[in-house]
């Protein structure tokens, strides 16, 4: 049998090195309105976007002890848009200065089928939680306000309880690898939100 | 760059629009750091070299420029242009410029020195006593009141999105891995369905008959399980799916 055309060789490189830098913080159920206003001022003016997610984490547990982390997600109120699947490594430990959270990041849109396609694989989901909440944009930075449901049953994403009484807001840009600027903008931005919000570098594994 | 700001709100003293005010004054802020950034940018050309003359005037409504104003400039009129396309201030206001040129011109650099620092001084001062005054003010409970965000909740939310804490996960906490390695197995199982007895298991060693009954006692009991409509065997977490 002859090689396959070159059309058909699987693509290298290119997508594959994205950075996500991110800073989280959240804010109290009562203070969202002024958090909302501001971020109306500060972010490019587009029609105020809110969206309505579930996201379910899939691991893949090997021979090696960490499991593979895969998250899918769906859009829940609006029709037709594909299932987004989303690979993020662990936070790169960069020196002190540098001020978002920074670990490698893929994302790929697919079909629908795509937990089934998960499951085949070998794949179970670990937790899903739904996402609701208002997204914004400033040039390539993405601030994401939102509450997390938990779900009560599973599989069911009409009976879900709010996690807290707050909203985690979140501030990310995914970017190729080594563009430390970025994280200066992010900073910059994050200073305008304060004393309303604190976006900080959280690293998750202290939270464990 | 036009910056959208409503003056109305100043001149209305009442205290409980103080925080729209000081919201308003960080959007206005947010913009001119912006704009800032903008002109500072190495690819924006000298402005204070470039020149714009108005070439057509018309007190008809143009669409293009509503369009790239945003909506906030319907004409380009004989009324409009005057003010966007100022350059200098107003006669008298250069006047007055002048005049405190000239005033802070006179004044010898001693003098001039002394006044900076007792400016300085002063604002040092007051300062101290509106921080003093605030911290007094905080066992009043004020502060509780202007409490915008929960530092514990940004944690806990952190926590759920990052690793899916308390999100009912039915891997309870602080137990080990022969758990762990038997609910993925359980997984495929339709929830509730007594599937134990008629899905044949395969190679899993013999450690794992217990552990996937323990699991399989409440199946609807353990939130979180994908239910799926295909029953398949059961295989053993640690064995690549693909083998045998």
């Amino acid at each position: 049998m002859e090689a396959p055309p070159v059309t058909m060789m699987p693509v290298t490189g290119g997508t594959i090195n994205m950075m996500e830098y991110l800073l989280q913080g959240s804010v109290l159920d009562q203070s969202l309105e002024s958090l909302l206003h501001r971020l109306r001022g500060l972010c490019d003016n587009m029609e105020p976007e809110t969206f309505l997610d579930h996201e379910m984490v899939f691991l893949l547990k090997g021979q090696q002890a960490s499991p593979f982390v895969l998250r899918a997600r769906r859009s829940m109120d609006k029709s037709g848009m594909p299932w987004h699947l989303r690979y993020l490594g662990q936070p790169e430990i960069g020196d002190k200065n540098r001020h978002a959270l920074v670990r490698n990041c893929v994302d790929i849109a697919t079909s629908d089928n795509l937990t089934d396609f998960l499951v085949e694989m070998g794949f179970r989901m670990d937790h899903e939680f739904v996402a609701k909440g208002h997204v914004f944009r400033k040039g390539i930075m993405k601030i994401v306000v939102y509450k997390i449901f938990r779900i009560l049953m599973p599989g069911n994403t009409e009976s879900i309880e709010p996690l807290s009484l707050s909203y985690l807001v979140e501030l990310n840009v995914v970017a190729p690898a080594g563009q430390d600027i970025v994280s200066d903008d992010m900073r910059n931005f994050a200073e305008q939100l304060k004393p309303l919000v604190h976006l900080e570098k959280i690293d998750p594994k202290r939270l464990m | 760059m036009l910056i959208p700001f409503n003056p109305d709100i100043l001149w209305d003293l009442d205290l409980h629009l103080l925080p729209s005010v000081l919201d308003s004054f960080a959007l206005l802020s947010g913009q001119l750091n912006t704009l800032n950034k903008v002109l500072k940018h190495e690819k924006t050309p000298l402005l204070r070299n470039q020149v714009i003359i108005p070439l057509v005037l018309s007190p008809d409504r143009d669409e293009e420029i509503m369009r790239q104003t945003e909506g906030r400039v319907p004409v380009f009129s004989h009324e409009v242009v005057p003010d966007h396309l100022r350059t200098k201030p107003d006669p008298e206001v250069e006047e007055q410029e002048k005049q405190l040129i000239t005033d802070a011109a006179r004044i010898s650099p001693d003098a001039a020195q002394k006044q900076i620092q007792s400016l300085n001084k002063m604002c040092s001062n007051l300062l101290e006593k509106i921080s003093k005054e605030e911290r007094e003010s905080e066992s009043g409970g004020l502060r509780q009141n202007k409490q915008t965000f929960n530092p514990a909740d940004t944690n806990a939310l952190v926590a759920a999105v990052a690793f899916g804490k308390g999100l009912s996960n039915r891997r309870p906490p602080g137990s080990g891995p022969s758990v762990q390695s038997g609910q993925p197995g359980a997984g495929a199982i339709i929830a509730g369905a007594s599937g134990m007895q008629q899905v044949p298991m395969t190679g899993a060693p013999a450690q794992q008959q217990p552990m996937l009954a323990g699991v399989q006692m409440a199946p609807a009991g353990q939130p979180g399980k994908m239910p799926s409509g295909i029953k398949t065997n059961i295989k053993s977490a640690s064995m690549h799916p693909y083998q045998r």
